[in-house]
């Protein structure tokens, strides 16, 4: 469902240049999840980072479900992430003023879909946090806020999910609750999960491990 | 290692926060050290000019000639102190140009050897001498006097010796009635216009030799004990200058407390800028506590940064203000018409800087008191940092201290206290609209989805009701901005049409018309083609009892005071012109009791009386109150019937009293009329025609009159409006830097939500609907609470009745929000291009 050729990425210019990724070649098959791992500065995160949209490559292609999201402008590119992909980051990052229900329903109701309300009090309650439905982020804890992101993640039944490293600022026990509920979630419905830990055991829960060092996928 | 924290680290890795914080304090210092500059030369000036302008140490003077036992209970009193006297007589009176066989009202100073004490009187040539007859520069001009003409005085011919260029006791007067011309009062005499009963200015002057304040308050009790009758008046040199000055310092005050709201508004930008700087320098602050700087050394090295950080904007100040000044000089002088030179004295200019500074540190005092209350050893080891809270009284010195500095700006409490009750009220109202908006909205989205009806409208909402204090600040000052302009526009425009020439107003008044003269001169005018309308009849009176007791006034309670000035008080002149008649002018309206029956007066009541209300208050006269007037030597009573409120400035014929026809009727009068407004020659040539046929009469030209106290008006309209700018530009850089930071702060959630499918478009929108609605509504309330402000003073000072004028309302609301919506785009422009990427990094 995924295919990315020859893909090449750096940052800065003339000196102070890092070539962060070169030459990446990668095939995502539906319905895997897949762990991508290396050590710190090996350009993970960059890496997820163009797969999902966020930035943009130097050189090389990537195409998802057909469509080559890689010389998409930045309109359809929104576009298309809103609708079939869905990211969980590090920080949790969660929507300041609204409040966790709320925070599930946003892209919900961006896409104006059906029912959207009911979806999200479900999704809250199946990460267990519908008493914590009307709090505002400020008022959650790192392990609840990282739940409400999940939530908002799959909200969407995302074709594809990225990750990375949702379990890097929580303290070991949250950290494995979390992963086990974004696993499950995963599972349900049979979502594509692309990964990134530096945690071994937690890659091997997952069908494929890739290695990336110095910016080559070993 | 702390000194190079706060004041190299820190303000090398910062620079856009001091320098924005350095420029939110120039802007709104500014307008407060330039007026303070302004001020200082206007009051010195004013010293200077006040003896000059009484022209002795001290001066008796009545409405009539003292009479013998008062000039001997004077000189009794001086005798004891060694002093130089001269007398001087003022009388208005008309006089005849003989070449020219023109005719015109003037003022006849007529004085004795020595004068002036003080001051002096330049001439075109030569020097000024007590023998002579001088003409003012005025009628030089306006009626080509020129040396050695003739012109004609009551019964004696004088030839003019020269002209006055310059009087320094004419002072700050923005107009006079009539011009002036100067002959000894030994001529005066000869004149005949000084009979028995003449009114005019008579008025003994004195030097001491050895001149001491206490000397002057001495004699001026003494002569308060000896002389009890409340005609007789004494002047002091403060007195004079009082009065020319209080035209400029009402000026200068009122643009001292706009420029105060300039600082309000800047402080409250200097305190969102540190708030948002210490919130993000809270990190490290409590890592250097860890590492062994305590809360008190933090809170200090923040107290001198800030000091010195103020003390630099204060230095760039002056430097910009005293060249600014010298420029500007010239362009105040002609404005506030008082000579200014370029000069500026640093010290005037220093005054006030410590009140600005202890001002500015009082609205950090909150932040500070909220830093000591952060737990700083806990923070490190939650995930989120915190401030400590800051409560409501952290605020008192500041608000106390800005009660303190609006009635030392304004030099009277009543205006202090009105002007911060104001403020007061534009903040609790924006505080309860803010607040009240929230609960609202708050119910409004409660369990509904975030299509409201569009997902950005639903954003911006639950924005709008979460964010706390930080909302009601932007809001507060915003409004305040708002207020004070629209405040202005809606005073410049009462002004403005109060004072425009209107063609029903009257071009000449005519008084001192003798009963027998009054048929041939209507008729007279009739024939001119030019009929006299409002023919008025002015009896002089003496107010004597109110309800058979002795009319004494009462105190003021509200003003400054002092014992002696009380005393003043007390013998205050009770006399003054009153009419009759059985019907209202347009521009007087009864707003209690009842008209005057129609039927007129009967036998078997006392006559009615109608008052002006705001005499009245003065008076502390009501309703059903008995008045017994003295008109020369007979009693007159009369019962107050009803409360008038008069509109002055139609300048028709009014008066404080006015009676039901009666047997007042049979007193001695004189009459006033009006000539309508009409063609320039029409007016020109009664007046010169009349006065050959009608020697006595005199006129005031009041077209003339109404051109120089509209023009004086526009010109205090420009001085204040300069300064409102001023206030507005402040509050600009304040919107933006608190729209700049709130975007900034929600930095990641912008990106967060490009991440989640918002384009740019839609993140721009939602950023405006949420603060377009802030502002919309911050404004609104602005506008309208200035528009009521202004309604408030018209109804209080110039008498209008409300009205609504939407040019001048929605200019500014239209201008405002252009400039919101600018700002709001401005400020948020790179935020919104975040890239989604940077949610990977670490925050
Ligand atoms: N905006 C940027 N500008 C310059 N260099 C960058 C930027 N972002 C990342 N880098 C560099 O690119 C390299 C890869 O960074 P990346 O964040 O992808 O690493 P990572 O594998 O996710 O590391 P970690 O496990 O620590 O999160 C690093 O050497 C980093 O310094
Ligand atoms: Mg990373």
């Amino acid at each position: 469902m995924m295919k990315v050729t020859n893909l090449r990425k750096s940052y800065g210019q003339g000196e102070a240049k890092v070539e962060v990724l070169k030459g990446i070649n990668l095939e995502i098959i539906k319905g895997e999840t897949l762990a991508l791992i290396g050590k710190s500065g090996s350009g993970k995160s960059t890496l997820l980072s163009l797969l999902a949209g966020l930035d943009k490559a130097d050189t090389g292609e990537i195409f998802v479900q057909g469509q080559k999201i890689s010389s998409m402008s930045e309109r359809e590119l929104t576009h298309f992430r809103a609708h079939h992909m869905g990211i969980v980051f590090q920080q949790f990052h969660l929507v300041s003023t609204l409040t966790a229900l709320e925070n599930v329903l946003l892209p919900l109701e961006l896409l104006k879909r059906e029912g959207a309300l009911e979806t999200a009090r479900n999704l809250l309650e199946s990460v267990g946090l519908s008493h914590r439905s009307h709090h505002l982020p400020s008022e959650l804890s790192g392990g609840e806020s990282q739940r409400v992101a999940i939530a908002r993640a799959v909200a969407i039944k995302p074709s594809i999910l990225f990750a990375d490293e949702p379990s890097g600022n929580l303290d070991e026990d949250t950290g494995d609750r979390v992963m086990e509920l974004l696993f499950k979630m995963v599972a349900d419905t049979g979502t594509t999960l692309v990964l990134v830990t530096h945690d071994q055991d937690l890659a091997k829960k997952c069908s494929r491990i890739i290695h990336l060092e110095h910016g080559s996928l070993l | 290692m702390k000194f190079k924290f706060f004041f190299v680290k820190e303000m090398k890795k910062f620079p856009f926060f001091f320098l924005l914080l350095a420029f939110t304090l120039l802007l709104g210092t500014m307008g407060l050290v330039g007026i303070s500059i302004v001020t200082g030369q206007v009051q010195e000036k004013l010293k200077n000019n006040a003896n000059e302008l009484l022209t002795s140490d001290i001066a008796v003077s009545a409405r009539r000639e003292l009479f013998p036992a008062e000039q001997e209970a004077l000189s009794r009193i001086f005798a004891l102190y060694p002093h130089q006297r001269y007398k001087i007589i003022d009388i208005y009176s008309m006089i005849t140009h003989i070449r020219e066989k023109a005719t015109r009202l003037v003022e006849i100073r007529a004085t004795e050897e020595q004068f002036p004490f003080y001051g002096k009187l330049t001439l075109r040539s030569d020097k000024f001498e007590n023998e002579n007859l001088y003409v003012s520069k005025d009628l030089a001009d306006l009626w080509q006097v020129k040396e050695n003409d003739d012109l004609q005085i009551g019964e004696l011919v004088m030839k003019v010796k020269g002209v006055v260029e310059d009087d320094s006791s004419m002072g700050l007067r923005g107009f006079s009635l009539a011009p002036r011309i100067y002959l000894p009062l030994s001529k005066l005499l000869q004149t005949g216009l000084i009979k028995p009963g003449a009114t005019g200015s008579f008025a003994h002057h004195f030097k001491l030799k050895d001149y001491t304040q206490e000397k002057i308050q001495n004699i001026k009790s003494s002569i308060y004990r000896e002389i009890k009758d409340s005609a007789v008046k004494i002047t002091l040199p403060e007195d004079s200058s009082e009065q020319t000055g209080r035209v400029i310092n009402t000026l200068t005050n009122f643009m001292a407390l706009s420029a105060l709201i300039g600082l309000i508004l800047s402080l409250v930008g200097v305190f969102y800028l540190y708030q948002s700087h210490l919130l993000a320098r809270l990190k490290d602050l409590c890592l250097l506590n860890l590492h062994g700087l305590t809360k008190r050394e933090i809170v200090i090295g923040i107290i001198a940064q800030f000091s010195f950080i103020f003390f630099v904007v204060m230095l760039i100040e002056l430097a910009l203000i005293i060249p600014l000044y010298k420029i500007l000089a010239p362009l105040l002088s002609n404005n506030l018409g008082i000579e200014l030179n370029g000069e500026v004295h640093i010290l005037s200019a220093l005054t006030e800087i410590p009140f600005l500074f202890g001002l500015s540190l009082f609205i950090l005092v909150p932040l500070l008191l909220g830093l000591m209350r952060t737990p700083m050893g806990l923070q490190l080891k939650a995930s989120k940092l915190s401030m400590g809270r800051f409560r409501f009284w952290d605020f008192l010195p500041f608000i106390i201290s800005l009660w303190l500095f609006s009635c030392y700006l304004s030099h009277s409490f009543r205006t202090g206290n009105l002007f911060f009750g104001s403020l007061l009220l534009v903040f609790l109202l924006s505080t309860l609209v803010v607040r009240g908006g929230q609960l609202l909205l708050r119910k409004m989205i409660s369990g509904k989805g975030l299509l409201l009806p569009t997902i950005e409208n639903g954003i911006a909402l639950r924005g709008l009701t979460r964010s706390g204090h930080k909302l009601t600040l932007s809001f507060l000052s915003l409004a305040m901005g708002a207020t004070l302009i629209s405040l202005i526009l809606q005073l410049d425009r009462m002004i403005l049409k109060e004072f425009a020439l209107d063609p029903k107003k009257p071009s000449l008044f005519i008084f001192d018309i003798q009963e027998e003269q009054m048929e041939p001169l209507t008729q007279h005018a009739k024939e001119i083609g030019a009929p006299l309308a409002y023919v008025t009849p002015m009896i002089r009176a003496r107010l004597e009892k109110v309800n058979d007791k002795k009319y004494v006034k009462k105190k003021r309670s509200y003003d400054f005071r002092s014992k002696e000035e009380d005393e003043d008080q007390r013998f205050r002149n009770n006399s003054l012109n009153i009419t009759y008649r059985n019907f209202l002018t347009d521009s007087e309206k009864i707003i209690s009791g009842h008209p005057f029956p129609p039927g007129g007066a009967s036998d078997d009541r006392l006559p009615f009386i109608s008052l002006e209300k705001r005499w009245s208050e003065r008076m502390d006269l009501s309703i059903g109150d008995k008045l017994t007037f003295d008109i020369q030597g007979v009693e007159f009573e009369g019962v107050v019937h009803n409360i008038r409120e008069v509109k002055w400035t139609t300048f028709y014929p009014n008066f404080f009293v006015t009676v039901e026809p009666s047997m007042i009727e049979a007193a001695p009068k004189t009459f006033l009329a009006v000539l309508p407004s009409g063609p320039k020659d029409t007016k020109l040539m009664f007046q010169r025609s009349s006065v050959e046929k009608f020697p006595n009469i005199s006129f005031i030209d009041v077209e003339e009159l109404v051109g120089k106290l509209s023009g004086l008006f526009i010109k205090a309209r420009q001085a204040i409006e300069v300064i409102s700018w001023l206030s507005l530009a402040v509050g600009l850089v304040i919107l933006y830097g608190l729209s700049h930071d709130q975007v900034y702060r929600r930095y990641y959630d912008l990106a967060l939500m490009k991440s989640l499918g918002f384009s740019a478009t839609r993140l721009r929108l939602n950023l405006l609907y949420e603060f377009g609605a802030l502002f919309l509504s911050a404004m609104s309330l602005g506008l309208f609470l200035g528009w009521l402000m202004a309604q408030v003073v018209g109804k209080e000072v110039f008498k209008l009745s409300l009205s609504v004028d939407w040019g001048r309302i929605l200019y500014p609301a239209g201008l405002l929000t252009v400039l919101c919506l600018v700002t709001i785009l401005a400020s948020s422009w790179r935020a919104v291009r975040a890239r989604p990427r940077e949610l990977l990094s670490d925050s």
